[in-house]
């Protein structure tokens, strides 16, 4: 009996040795890392736009008559304290990105380290204008043909070596060949390198978002001595300076990556701007969903959080520790609506799409699903642009209407469709969905709801033959000027097997010719009259039923000072970035 | 017998003697009348009740006791969470019944072949069985669905598939028990075919554990599929106890409500059931009464 | 002695057979059901024409004949190599490593925190059958069986994190921390207690009442009656004679059990976003990740095969009666 009850002490002192042991290795192990959950995390691999950044809804910051706008106001009126040095501040994110440079792919999750590890040529400021970033200044001739950078002598990259004009020249190259966003650079003709901090961009016609293109995220600067090393400049989407130990020229360095865990990036020290940046260190963690970014928040757990939720949006209004960061001003500006697939017969019967968007309350979503959170989008260009154009077709509520369309297009029985959504923010996206099946049954219009298990599986319908799909709810981002992220999903010659491509199957000879004359049109006045004019067209056609936009990004703390207030907001170096505390 | 927790028992007493003392144990008559209860809400509480589950009934996000909203509260799209549990009764009992019953019949096919004829059939099918019990039964359901897609039928095999390794081998264990019985040497001793002495000598006698393997099977299925439903695994057009949780999860810290009450109702459900089976077990087995 | 080496030897031999079978079902469920890996894996590239499905086939061994694929695998896998994720692009094995201590520590405070509370709860009211506190523990054991995992963590975090603020919501650390290791282990402990004690909880449940159970039938053993004879004091018969063998079921049990307590560690890790390989395998099967699912059932068959392989052995030692291929 002694033996025995020996043997079975063993057994628990083992079973306690064991958790003891692997409690002690699990509170080191930074390396088990965690994956974000489904609906959060999509990945960020898919080609064209970003879908992980499916739009999110982001709590309103704010009419002017609301508390949290006094808040705001009461910090400014304070005296401007003095920028301190030091710390670390931690943001939140539930977007996950395969790498973190954002030259060779897009996406949220790859953007927000991405535009702290590589420098920019420009900064662009919250009037849309360029700031000087790495290039300290630049001429443009006179028929904008010819666009002249001068780069900021002595700057380094991580590893130390000069940032120069071929650097510059090969990130160009290399964006051209691997970044989704075609239309960015689309008018460059070449590139001369006259000397080691010149660079010379020759058009082939004007191109207005070429400041869009050089500006913060969209221009890493990368290093040629180590990237070119024989992978084939369209490859190098798989070079690994774009995962761990990347080297950048941006103010922070990447110090440790798990990409479905945690990043750490930390203070470069010989940056090119002299005292900059102030932050020590800056940790991205990735987390499940957006409640857990909220109540990271209220602990005081997370400085900063990307993507709080509608249902947040209040409480972080009524949080006086908590300052709301406004949407990118459009400059990522998520789009959301109902896309239809025209390729399809049902749906290419532009009265079934029709009787569809009489039947949607628009207004509903916003004010009931969205707690007036959102804001409408009626034309198809962000409401933040200069270019929007709300005096379009609304298509208001009107059942009557929607089912003599449904009788005239041969459906008096009404008809059995489904509805597909990005696997993105539930609120945005599947619920919006579910929403709209339930509104369309009103006028006999049975509507299943397909859900993807995440973005890739989602993207597979556009590969499926005309039938694979009817409609979707779909965020094209804006990305800044129209050219990137709007024209993309509306030109003929962008028909093909693609994502965030035209998978409308949407094509008009007119709205093409309007599409590419305003992109090379270098005056605002008119090239807003050609926009507003592809808005009104494409509202009455219906390629896509406009739905909302989203007017914040995320929250701070109240004492992350200097949060970049240009166009890009977050996604922006963080040079400025410090702490009050 | 282990896996299930709950420990069967062989069992002694049968037929009505057990009935009576099933009544006399006042927590398994409490667990079959909440049971009868449920079943009862699934069948008729949604037309008593007459909100339907999947239209929005009020304004999203009312708590409880909202004087604008329901009862129960509303879920992001307003919809009724009272209608919505009342309604999702249906799905969550009928893939548990038809999951469970597939188990057990799948379970008693294998379970009585190897424990009647034994030798390299036992061996053979003990073998098999095996490889689906070194399987984590939740993670083997998973992947199934996976393979399959969603949707109710597919929920049902994906989880009936993963749990009849259990019920095999406590077919296989009394049968093997009770085929050396005398009764059963004196059927084959006058002629019966393999089969009869199967079907109507032996299995109504194995029938007592069996019969609580199967309420505890349904429980368990009922788990699975909520499990299924909470991972969004689960048809989002078809309205069950899990798949509310499982829509409302990323809404669990601001509105409770949404999840909790569902997941009552699973809890309350699942333990009449198990109170039942437990009172079985007693009653068929007086001698570990209160075990 | 050479009896039982022949013995462990034949349980060794049937557990690598098992694990095989494993191997080749999983294999073929995968590669055998509707759906075409290549479409996904356009769809992540974003790119979807012919050329480049073909590419990806070609890449990714799609367009051999099923049963080469079959053989490349099995013999993969016995080299330890299960593939590569084709989303992480790294091989399966080294990121199941990488979340088998924190699914282990999860499991393992959960198995503990049950076993201990469990086998006290048995003890205690084992020795008054009919009292209330008895009766309890049998209702609790089938409140704890029938209570889905996944909620009980849910309601624990609203309560608990959400609404007192008392522990984390989730996540395995506070990344802000900068302490030294005893303030990392305190805060690994803190990220700890929640999870580990929801799927305990459920554990416990059970595990109170197999104690119980099991004492009672100890007590009622005549070594007992003859230690109570000879005039014993009751606290010695309970704890020193009676526990010991009472006990053992419990052990068992808890060791037959791993298969279970993976299936609802795989909930927990979910709802607390614990980085562990439960989570592991269901953010790769939103990712559509086949290597990794089918890795990550082959390693989790694997861990349940050799648990029941140890329970066995380790029984063996308490009770050499046991013969190997015993029925129950």
């Amino acid at each position: 009996m002694n033996t025995v009850f020996k043997r079975w002490i063993k057994i628990i002192t083992l079973l306690a040795a064991l958790s003891l042991f692997s409690a002690a290795c699990g509170s080191s192990d930074s390396d088990s890392s965690s994956d974000s959950s489904s609906d959060s995390s999509s990945s960020a691999a898919a080609s064209d736009d970003e879908p992980a950044a499916a739009s999110d809804d982001e709590p309103e910051a704010a009419s002017d008559d609301e508390p949290e706008a006094e808040e705001e106001e009461a910090t400014e009126e304070e005296a401007a304290p003095q920028p301190k040095h030091g710390g670390t501040i931690v943001i939140a994110t539930t977007q996950v990105g395969a790498n973190v440079n954002h030259g060779v792919n897009s996406g949220i999750g790859i953007a927000q380290p991405s535009s702290k590890i590589f420098a920019a040529l420009t900064h662009l400021d919250n009037n849309w204008e360029p700031q000087p970033y790495l290039a300290e200044s630049w001429e443009v001739s006179d028929d904008s043909l010819t666009i002249t950078f001068h780069l900021v002598a002595g700057a380094t990259f991580h590893d130390g070596a000069p940032i120069t004009s071929a650097d510059v020249k090969f990130s160009i190259e290399v964006i051209q060949a691997n970044h989704p966003f075609t239309g960015m650079w689309g008018p460059l003709e070449s590139i001369d390198t006259p000397d080691d901090l010149t660079v010379v961009l020759h058009l082939a016609t004007p191109h207005p978002a070429l400041w869009i293109a050089t500006s913060d995220v969209m221009m890493p600067v990368m290093p040629k001595h180590i990237m070119d090393d024989g992978t084939p400049i369209n490859e190098m989407r798989g070079h690994p300076n774009n995962g761990a130990g990347a080297i950048g020229s941006g103010p922070f360095r990447l110090t440790e990556y798990q990409n479905t865990q945690k990043i750490v990036l930390e203070r470069y020290e010989d940056f090119f701007i002299p005292d900059r940046p102030y932050l020590d260190t800056i940790i991205y963690v990735i987390v499940p969903d957006e409640d857990a970014t909220m109540l990271g928040l209220e602990s005081g757990e997370y400085d900063s959080g990307g993507y709080a939720s509608v249902i947040n949006a209040e409480k972080v209004s009524n949080n006086p520790d908590l300052v709301a960061i406004p949407d990118l001003l459009g400059g990522v500006g998520s789009l959301n609506h109902l896309q239809f697939n025209m390729a399809n017969s049902i749906m290419s019967d532009l009265r079934v799409r029709q009787a569809i968007a009489y039947t949607i309350d628009r207004d509903y979503v916003i004010n009931t699903l969205h707690q007036g959170q959102t804001i409408e989008l009626l034309g198809g260009i962000h409401p933040s642009s200069p270019f929007y154009n709300e005096d379009v077709e609304r298509y208001d509520v009107n059942l009557d209407k929607a089912r003599s369309l449904l009788y005239d297009a041969g459906y008096p029985d009404g008809l059995d469709l489904r509805i597909n959504y990005i696997p993105g923010p539930n609120e945005q996206q599947r619920n919006v969905a579910e929403y709209i099946a339930l509104a369309l049954g009103e006028v006999g219009i049975r509507v299943e709801v397909v859900q993807a298990a995440d973005l890739p599986s989602w993207a597979g319908i556009f590969f499926g033959g005309p039938d694979a799909w009817h409609m979707t709810m779909n965020a094209y981002f804006n990305w800044g000027d129209p050219v990137i992220g709007v024209q993309r999903a509306y030109v003929c010659a962008n028909i093909r097997p693609g994502v965030f491509v035209n998978n409308s199957a949407y094509c008009n000879e007119k709205v093409d010719e309007l599409l590419y004359a305003a992109a090379a049109e270098p005056d605002v006045a008119k090239r807003k009259a050609l926009y507003d004019e592809f808005q009104v067209i494409t509202a009455i056609e219906l390629p896509f039923y406009g739905i909302n936009a989203l007017p914040i990004f995320g929250a701070n703390q109240l004492y992350v000072r200097n949060q970049p207030d240009g166009a890009w907001g977050p996604l922006s170096g963080f040079e400025n970035v410090w702490l009050d505390k | 017998m282990t896996d299930l927790g709950i420990g069967i028992e062989s069992v002694e007493t049968g037929g009505r003697g057990a009935f009576r003392m099933f009544l006399r144990n006042k927590a398994a008559v409490a667990g079959l009348v909440v049971f009868t209860f449920v079943v009862l809400v699934t069948i008729f509480g949604p037309g008593i009740y007459g909100v339907e589950a999947h239209k929005m009934a009020a304004g999203p996000f009312l708590g409880p006791g909202d004087d604008a909203g329901p009862l129960l509260g509303t879920d992001y799209l307003g919809r009724d969470i009272l209608a919505g549990v009342i309604t999702g009764g249906r799905t969550t009992l009928f893939v548990a019944a038809v999951a469970g019953a597939m188990a057990m019949g799948l379970g008693l096919v294998v379970g009585s072949l190897a424990g009647y004829f034994g030798g390299w059939v036992d061996a053979l099918l003990m073998r098999f069985t095996e490889i689906f019990q070194a399987m984590p039964s939740l993670l083997f359901s998973l992947v199934l669905i996976y393979l399959l897609g969603p949707g109710t039928w597919k929920e049902t095999l994906a989880i009936g598939i993963t749990l009849w390794a259990l019920p095999a081998r406590l077919t296989r264990a009394e049968f093997l028990r009770l085929r050396e019985m005398e009764f059963v040497k004196a059927s084959r001793a006058i002629g019966c075919s393999d089969l009869r002495i199967m079907t109507r000598t032996i299995l109504p006698n194995a029938m007592p554990p069996l019969l609580v393997a199967a309420t505890l099977l349904v429980v368990i299925a009922v788990l699975f599929h909520a499990g299924l439903a909470f991972l969004g695994m689960v048809d989002i057009n078809t309205i069950s106890w899990g798949s509310i949780m499982g829509k409302n999860k990323g809404y669990a810290l601001t509105a409770w409500w949404t999840v909790a009450f569902p997941g009552l109702a699973i809890v309350t459900t699942g333990l009449s059931i198990a109170l039942i089976g437990d009172g079985l077990q007693d009653a068929f087995n007086p001698k570990l009464r209160g075990r | 002695m050479t009896a039982l080496a022949r013995s462990i030897g034949i349980r060794l031999g049937q557990a690598i057979g098992l694990l095989l079978a494993v191997v080749v079902i999983v294999f073929l469920l995968v590669q055998l059901a509707p759906g075409d890996a290549a479409l996904y894996l356009a769809g992540e590239q974003g790119v979807g024409d012919p050329e480049f499905l073909a590419k990806i086939r070609a890449d990714y061994g799609l367009d051999q004949p099923l049963l080469v694929q079959l053989g490349t695998y099995i013999g993969n896998v016995a080299q330890l190599d299960l593939g590569e994720s084709t989303y992480f692009g790294e091989p399966v094995l080294g990121l199941i490593l990488d979340r088998l201590l924190a699914t282990v520590a999860l499991a393992g405070a959960a198995l503990l925190f049950a076993v201990i509370i469990g086998v006290a709860l048995g003890v205690f009211t084992a020795r008054r059958p009919e009292s209330p506190a008895s009766h309890g523990v049998t209702v609790m054991s089938l409140v704890g069986f029938a209570t889905p995992v996944f909620w009980l963590s849910l309601m624990f975090i609203v309560v608990f994190a959400a609404k007192w603020g008392v522990l984390p919501v989730g996540g395995i650390e506070d990344v802000r921390y900068e302490g030294g290791w005893f303030g990392e282990t305190v805060d690994f402990f803190q990220h700890l207690v929640l999870p580990a004690v929801s799927l305990g909880i459920i554990y416990l449940a059970i595990y109170s009442r197999l104690a119980r159970a099991s004492m009672l039938e100890v007590l009622e053993s005549d070594y007992i009656r003859t230690a109570r004879a000879k005039g014993a004091h009751e606290r010695v018969v309970v704890y020193k004679h009676a526990l010991r063998n009472g006990i053992i079921p419990v052990v068992t049990a808890a060791g037959l059990q791993i298969g279970n307590l993976l299936s609802g560690a795989l909930l927990v890790e979910f709802v607390f976003a614990w980085p562990g390989i439960g989570r592991l395998m269901i953010t790769s099967i939103f990712r559509r990740d086949s290597p990794m699912v089918v890795g990550i059932v082959i390693f989790s068959a694997a861990m349940v095969i050799l648990a029941n392989l140890l329970t066995d052995f380790v029984y063996r030692l308490i009770d050499p009666r046991i013969r190997v291929g015993g029925s129950r």
